[in-house]
């Protein structure tokens, strides 16, 4: 990608993933609405829950690609969006919580109702912060989710404690067949968001506009002087970012049918943060292909917990030394990540 | 008529008064110099005119219209566009992409158009890539036009900011120690380029310290020290001027 164009006007970057991405969805239709039932082998049900988390991830990975990745905002609290995403969708859409507020409208008024209060944070912090230099934005999104997430856990009457909000509706395991049709039905369906996101977010910074969120990135006075509002540009990237981590997590509040505090916390923003410096920040297929090796990563050292001569609790903490030293070691030979390009991110190999 | 105009400019930094009561005018067309001892005020100056620092006091008028504190990016679409002492690339990007940047009118910069890909960010981007291919070439880059533009040496990395605000098709430009750091050899090229450029109608104002080059290059040279005007005119006249000659020389 350093040579030549990185806007290839004629041929349409991005395009594939579209495709691809209606492609998934179709299919995902033809599972869920028609009588056609499918049966998976038990042993691959845990491949299935990562790969539709992964679909999840996937979105929160490339919202914060494009803050980050090219527009170099430092967005620590990448989770507090996601949650407030999965939380609204949820008080939306539940009919009868156990606890919190449900008020039982269609889901798909919930989801676009997610977005927008994603967004909206979005805009609320980017409006406060996103003018501060890179490390104390990192502090002030940091803060933000963790009183997200305090306000999750304390107000019991509206967002449910610890217990959350539970009955919210599953549109897809409603419509499928049986439990294993629903299943796979919500893997491409996700996926098929992925892809689309994939191809929204290619299609932005291929255009000048990701010309001018790179030149944020690498100066942001010289940007001002040849006459782009920067100001404008940053709010966008963070609003943009929030709204998908908005939709990430109304998607994840439809398919688990509950949402509480423990489903959202800084070890989200890790995971996406670890997948898409692994990867190399700015490339969207790197990043995704990033997130999917931590994301395999986790899922294999679970078979291995059971072949290790420790315990559980051990393991647990050999996991994060075996995660942080990969990290370790990614920084240290490929600072650009494993997909990245060093000159353009500017760092020396 | 006078391009740009800065009337009564004042402005301190904790204490220290870095321009005091300074007006100057520059007419259209006209190629000025400033000059002035280190710490006179010319950085200060062109920061004020140019937005990037608000003036405590005065006012700043391009083309009539009263611009005192406007941003940079307003004042680059209204026709006045800077470069910078220490040069500025956008070093991870190309040289290429650095000139494109700062094309202006391109519908594809907003979000929609982008997203659409519409027809009109492509007729542009063809137009803004064949303008930038030009500069490149004119300024003697095209052999380096897809290297990342943190690997030009000094001298390349002025032509490269040159050709970056030509895209911009400037009325007023304002050129900051654009031969600072430059061989003998480039300095002759771009001083000439800048004498071209004002040939065809582009008001130049350049600050500079090397001043053979300058008073060769201008048609008026304006001297600041401490913050004001000490004196401006015809450069022979001016580099004669007694005050000058001390200033610059020391009592």
């Amino acid at each position: 990608m350093s040579v030549a164009d990185r806007l290839p006007l004629g041929d349409a970057a991005g395009n594939g993933a579209l495709l691809l991405g209606a492609v998934c969805v179709l299919l995902a239709a033809v599972f869920a609405l028609t009588p056609l039932v499918v049966s998976l082998p038990g042993s691959l049900y845990v491949f299935f829950e990562v790969a539709i988390l992964f679909a999840v991830y996937g979105v929160l990975v490339l919202g914060l690609d494009l803050q980050y990745g090219h527009t170099g905002l430092v967005n620590f609290g990448h989770v507090a969006f996601f949650a407030v995403g999965a939380y609204a969708v949820a008080m939306l859409s539940a009919r009868d919580s156990f606890a919190g507020v449900s008020l039982g409208l269609p889901w798909p008024v919930a989801l676009a109702g997610g977005v927008v209060v994603a967004a909206l944070l979005g805009a609320a912090v980017g409006a406060t912060s996103v003018r501060l230099r890179d490390d104390f934005l990192a502090v002030a999104t940091l803060a933000t989710a963790e009183i997200v997430h305090s306000l999750f856990v304390s107000f019991e009457g509206v967002f449910g404690g610890n217990v959350g909000i539970g009955s919210v509706p599953q549109p897809v395991s409603d419509l499928a067949g049986d439990a294993d049709t629903a299943m796979l039905a919500t893997l491409l369906l996700f996926g098929g968001v992925t892809l689309f996101t994939l191809a929204a977010v290619t299609r932005l910074t291929e255009a000048p506009y990701g010309r001018v969120l790179r030149a944020i990135r690498a100066d942001e006075l010289v940007t001002r002087s040849v006459g782009k509002s920067v100001l404008t540009y940053k709010m966008q990237s963070f609003v943009y970012g929030a709204a998908l981590a908005g939709l990430a997590g109304g998607l994840f509040a439809l398919y688990t049918g509950a949402v509480a505090p423990g489903y959202f916390t800084i070890q989200v923003t890790v995971t996406v943060w670890i997948g898409m410096l692994l990867g190399g920040a700015a490339n969207h297929r790197g990043v995704l292909a990033g997130l999917a090796v931590i994301m395999g990563l986790r899922l294999l050292s679970r078979f291995a917990l059971g072949v290790m001569p420790l315990s559980a609790d051990a393991f647990a903490s050999v996991r994060l030394v075996v995660v942080g030293l990969i990290l370790v070691a990614v920084i240290r030979y490929r600072p650009a990540g494993l997909w990245g390009d060093a000159e353009e991110l500017g760092v020396d190999t | 008529m006078s391009l740009l105009a800065v009337e009564n400019l004042g402005k301190e930094f904790g204490g220290l008064r870095a321009l005091d009561d300074l007006s100057v005018s520059v007419d259209r067309g006209e190629l000025v110099g400033v000059m002035g001892p280190n710490g006179a005020g010319k950085s200060t100056f062109f920061n004020c005119v140019s937005g990037v620092v608000t003036p405590d006091e005065g006012r700043v008028l391009l083309d009539d219209a009263d611009v005192t504190g406007d941003s940079p990016e307003a004042l680059a679409r209204a026709g006045m566009v800077r470069t910078f002492q220490h040069t500025r690339e956008l070093e991870t990007m190309t040289v290429r992409d650095n000139v494109r940047l700062a094309a202006p009118g391109q519908p594809g910069e907003r979000t929609l158009p982008a997203l659409l890909r519409t027809g009109s960010m492509r007729d542009r981007e063809r137009e803004v890539r064949e303008r930038a291919d030009e500069l490149v070439e004119a300024f003697e880059l095209d052999h380096l036009a897809d290297e990342y533009s943190g690997s030009l040496s000094g001298g390349q990395r002025k032509l490269l900011e040159l050709a970056r605000v030509l895209m911009l098709d400037p009325d007023l430009l304002l050129l900051d120690e654009p031969f600072a750091g430059v061989n003998p050899t480039l300095t002759r090229e771009i001083a000439e380029r800048i004498r071209a450029l004002n040939d065809d109608g582009m008001t130049v104002v350049v600050i500079e310290h090397e001043l053979e080059t300058l008073t060769e290059l201008v048609d008026r040279l304006v001297v600041l020290q401490q913050g004001s005007l000490l004196v401006e005119g015809d450069p022979e006249t001016v580099l004669s001027d007694e005050r000058v000659i001390e200033a610059y020389l020391g009592e």
